[in-house]
C-alpha cells in the first residue's frame, strides 16, 4: 500500500488497510491486536509506524518521492485462510469487475502477463 | 489461448477469468486481449495485486475457486495446451539460421524447451473437479490450500513492499528510481519471476542482460535450473 503520509485519521486508516481501530486495539474479522499510545498523533489517528511495527509489515520510505509502501504482514502463509480475498480490478474500459459477483459458479482465475 | 477450454466447461458451471499481470495497465495488455476476443471477464492488475495477495509468482498461474467463493487450488503452473513453442526441435537446420545472427536468442528457445510444462494432467484435473466439485480429488480442503500456498518470510513481505513502491515510482515517471526498488525486491525474493520479468521487460523486452540489474532472464533461469522454473504439479 502506498502511502504519502503516516498520520491517518481512524476513516482513512480503516478505509485503506481494513483495519478497523476500536477501544481494544486494530481489529480485522475475529482478531484484534493492541495498540500502544501514540503521541505522535492527534487523538483520532493512528500512526502507521506503530502499527506496521506491532503487525510485523514492512514499511519502506522514498524519499525523492516523499511516499511510503507498507507490506503485508510477515510470518505465515500467503493465504491466512482460503476464502478468496475481496477482488476487484477493471476490464480494458476502466469498467471495474469484482469477482464476488461469480458466486455459484466454478471460477478458473487465470494470470497472465505480456511481459 | 483458454477460449476453446471455456466453451466446453462453461455450459457446465465455470467460468474463466483472466487478469494481466502489468504495471504498463490496459495498453500493455490491450492487444493480446484484443486478438483473443474472450467472451469471459479479461481483467488488468496494474499494481500486482495478486502477486501479494495469493502468492503468484509466475505466469501462467491457475487458481481455482468453488461456487462459495473458496479457493480450492492455490496458485500453481496452468496452461491449457502444450505451447507452440514447445514443438520446437532445437537442432533444427531452419531454427539454427534464423537465429545465425543471435546466437543468445538461440540460447533463449533452447532453454525454454526444457521448462516442464503440463497442459494434459492440469486440463484433465480441471474437467474432474467442474463435472464433480467438491467430491473431485482435486479440490483440496481449506488447511490444503493454506498449507500449500507459499510462505511469507519477513524478506518476501519487505520484497512486496519493495516491488510496489518500485511500479508506483515508475508510473510516476521516474523510471532510473523505480531500478533500486525493484533490484531490491529481486534480492529479497529471488525466485519471484513476476517481479523479474516485469522489471527487467522495461530495461529489455528480450530481457536480456542490462547494467541496470545483476540478472537476465536466461542466465537467471540456467541458475536456478530450467526444471524448477515451473515446479511440478501436485495434483
Amino acid at each position: 500500500m502506498i502511502l504519502d503520509t503516516l498520520d491517518l485519521d481512524d476513516a482513512e486508516f480503516a478505509r485503506r488497510t481494513g483495519w478497523e481501530i476500536k477501544p481494544e486495539g486494530a481489529c480485522r474479522d475475529d482478531r484484534c491486536v493492541p495498540l500502544p499510545a501514540m503521541p505522535d498523533v492527534a487523538v483520532g489517528h493512528v500512526d502507521v509506524r506503530v502499527f506496521a511495527e506491532r503487525l510485523g509489515m514492512p514499511l519502506l520510505h522514498d524519499e525523492a518521492h516523499g511516499l511510503w509502501s507498507l507490506g503485508p504482514e510477515a510470518g505465515g502463509r500467503m493465504l491466512a485462510s482460503a476464502a478468496l480475498p475481496d477482488i476487484e480490478l477493471p476490464d480494458l474500459d476502466g469498467n471495474l469487475f469484482a469477482l464476488r459477483v461469480l458466486r455459484g459458479q466454478k471460477v478458473l482465475l487465470l494470470a497472465w502477463a505480456s511481459w | 489461448m483458454w477460449q476453446t477450454l471455456r466453451a466446453e466447461l462453461h455450459p457446465h458451471g465455470l467460468e474463466v477469468v483472466t487478469v494481466a499481470l502489468d504495471t504498463g495497465g490496459a495498453e500493455a495488455a490491450r492487444r493480446w486481449i484484443d486478438a483473443a476476443h474472450p467472451e469471459h471477464p479479461a481483467l488488468i492488475d496494474q499494481a500486482h495485486q495478486l502477486d501479494a495477495l495469493l502468492g503468484i509468482v509466475n505466469v501462467p498461474s491457475g487458481v481455482w475457486i468453488d461456487e462459495r467463493g473458496m479457493i480450492v487450488r492455490p496458485p500453481e503452473p496452468a496452461f491449457p495446451q502444450r505451447p507452440a513453442f514447445q514443438n520446437v526441435d532445437p537442432d533444427n537446420p531452419a531454427l539454427i539460421e534464423r537465429y545465425r545472427d543471435n546466437p543468445r536468442g538461440l540460447e533463449v528457445v533452447r532453454e525454454v524447451l526444457k521448462l516442464r510444462i503440463e497442459p494434459e494432467a492440469y486440463v484433465a484435473a480441471l474437467r474432474d473437479w467442474v463435472a464433480n466439485g467438491a467430491a473431485s480429488r482435486y479440490a483440496l480442503a481449506p488447511d490444503e490450500v493454506v498449507r500449500r500456498s507459499r510462505p511469507r518470510p519477513p524478506e518476501v513481505a519487505e520484497a512486496a513492499a519493495s516491488f510496489e513502491l518500485g511500479q508506483h515510482v515508475y508510473r510516476l515517471g521516474d523510471q532510473a528510481g523505480a531500478v533500486g526498488w525493484f533490484r531490491r525486491a529481486h534480492r529479497l525474493q529471488p525466485d519471484n519471476w513476476t517481479y523479474k520479468r516485469q522489471a527487467w521487460s522495461f530495461a529489455d523486452p528480450r530481457q536480456g542482460p542490462t547494467e541496470l540489474y545483476e540478472g537476465d532472464w536466461l542466465s537467471d533461469v540456467r541458475a536456478s535450473g530450467a526444471e524448477n522454473y515451473y515446479p511440478p504439479l501436485d495434483l
